[in-house]
């Protein structure tokens, strides 16, 4: 079949794409700091001797990390308000899936990247008459940062591309922009290569930094 | 003489595994002491004991006349600020350096004063650069630690100790991880401490060492203090069986003198 490419359709829709990449880019950039943060608090949990704080987050994290974020999003969506006396609307539900997901990922590397400083480095800081705050800030934390920081931009690259999934619940972000263009339109061809594109342009120049800074670190 | 430091029937045990079984020690202020012993004897732990790196099982420390922690019920607690406190007055060397890789040599001097004893930024740079320049590195005072070599690292180690104006240093088998070739510049370095009057306990395999720099040598077995006294009555006297088997293995291969010139 001969198909004429008509990206006119596009410009028409300019408007409702632009809402789309920025509400895209919106929740991506809110589950990230959100998850980066929670991911900290439990991370920190899932150090703790304490069994009330170790187990739940234990437990937290692997419901998370092995179940499809698709899942959740429905389930937060469709289930949720059925059994809670909440309402929630899509980009809450959006939220809680991508968040809780990306806390329980980021939550590991924070976990991964402080064991992975030597004993040695917080003993130097305690002999100094350190507390452990001041041993965390001043030796650890410098250290590890620099190794978590090529994970964390790859779970910035995962969280942009999920973003997709919360159109199934109708929020507005660029994949559902594109699915209702095309629907009018009937330009899917145009349309998904379109939004392929953008996702592209934005995720390519992310995963090349992450690529720089690896090889950057491996070469100290 | 002046007492610096007092351990008093001190015991620690890890778990079920009993590593000192009851120490007694006085130290004079100036006084090396080097301590000698098998691997598992208890040397390490004795030290980190010192600095509460661990926390004595019982037994008190005593620093310039003053107990640390309280007694209570028949035992010793311990608040973290009153250790954290305590470290600051310890200087400790590790057998692997352990310095901060992410500062360069100058910021590893500085870190302490900078951090822990909250001085302005003239006197942290003064200090970072009398204590480079005792340990002969005030040149590399910019190199981070991974341009410097074992020898080296381990000297800007006991410069960041040193900076801390300690009235105690523990050295924890600080040339053991060293090439043999390395190991002389750090004992210089240490010797030089000795002559100046500091107050030193050193965990050390090197006996030559202990001989010429100790003013008197512990052995330790099995958790007890066996047998100590001057280099010349515990190295060259040994009254006791376990010292002088201890000696005997260091003994097997020895070198006749080298002539060097």
């Amino acid at each position: 079949m001969e198909h004429v490419w008509d990206f006119s359709a596009l410009l028409n829709n300019k408007q409702l794409l632009l809402i789309g990449l920025r509400n895209t880019l919106v929740l991506a950039a809110v589950c990230l700091g959100l998850g980066l943060f929670f991911g900290m608090l439990v991370g920190a949990a899932r150090y703790s001797k304490n069994p009330l704080l170790y187990w739940p987050s234990t437990v937290f994290v692997e419901v998370f990390r092995n179940t499809p974020v698709l899942v959740q999003i429905m389930w937060f969506f469709f289930a949720f308000p059925i059994i809670s006396p909440f309402d929630i609307d899509a980009f809450s539900a959006a939220t809680l899936g991508l968040t809780l997901n990306t806390t329980a990922f980021s939550s590991e590397i924070y976990r991964a990247g402080i064991r992975s400083i030597e004993r040695g480095q917080w003993e130097a800081g305690k002999a100094l008459g350190m507390s452990y705050g001041e041993q965390l800030r001043r030796v650890i934390l410098p250290q590890a940062v620099r190794r978590m920081l090529p994970a964390f931009m790859n779970r910035a690259v995962e969280l942009l591309k999920m973003t997709s999934l919360a159109s199934v619940i109708a929020y507005p972000e660029l994949m559902y922009q594109a699915k209702i263009i095309s629907t009018i339109e009937f330009n899917p061809i145009e349309m998904y290569t379109s939004v392929a594109l953008m996702f592209f342009a934005i995720v390519f120049p992310l995963a090349l930094l992450v690529q720089r800074f690896e090889l950057k670190h491996k070469a100290r | 003489m002046e007492e610096v430091l007092r351990i008093e029937d001190l015991h620690k045990s890890f778990a079920d595994l009993a590593v000192l079984k009851g120490i007694d020690l006085a130290v004079n202020r100036g006084e090396t002491i080097v301590i000698l012993g098998a691997s598992g004897s208890g040397k390490s732990t004795l030290l980190r004991c010192v600095n509460f790196m661990e926390i004595p099982s019982s037994g008190r420390i005593v620093m310039n006349g003053q107990a640390v922690g309280r007694a209570v019920g028949g035992k010793q607690t311990y608040s973290e600020k009153e250790l954290t406190r305590l470290r600051a007055r310890v200087g400790m060397v590790f057998q692997h350096f352990n310095l901060f890789p992410h500062m360069t040599a100058r910021e590893n001097v500085m870190e302490g004063p900078r951090t822990v004893l909250k001085l302005d930024p003239a006197e942290c740079a003064r200090r970072a650069d009398t204590y480079l320049d005792k340990v002969g590195l005030g040149w590399k005072a910019d190199a981070h630690p991974s341009e410097l070599s074992g020898g080296q690292q381990q000297r800007i180690a006991i410069a960041r100790a040193l900076a801390m104006e300690p009235e105690v240093m523990l050295f924890d088998e600080a040339t053991s991880a060293l090439d043999p070739e390395l190991v002389g510049e750090v004992l210089g370095t240490m010797k030089e401490l000795a002559d100046e009057g500091m107050t030193m306990l050193i965990v050390t395999h090197e006996l030559g060492f202990a001989y010429t720099v100790a003013d008197r040598v512990l052995f330790l077995s099995e958790g007890r203090i066996l047998e100590q006294g001057t280099p010349a009555e515990v190295l060259t006297y040994p009254k006791q069986v376990g010292t002088k088997n201890f000696l005997r293995g260091h003994g097997s291969f020895r070198l006749p003198e080298p002539q060097l010139d």
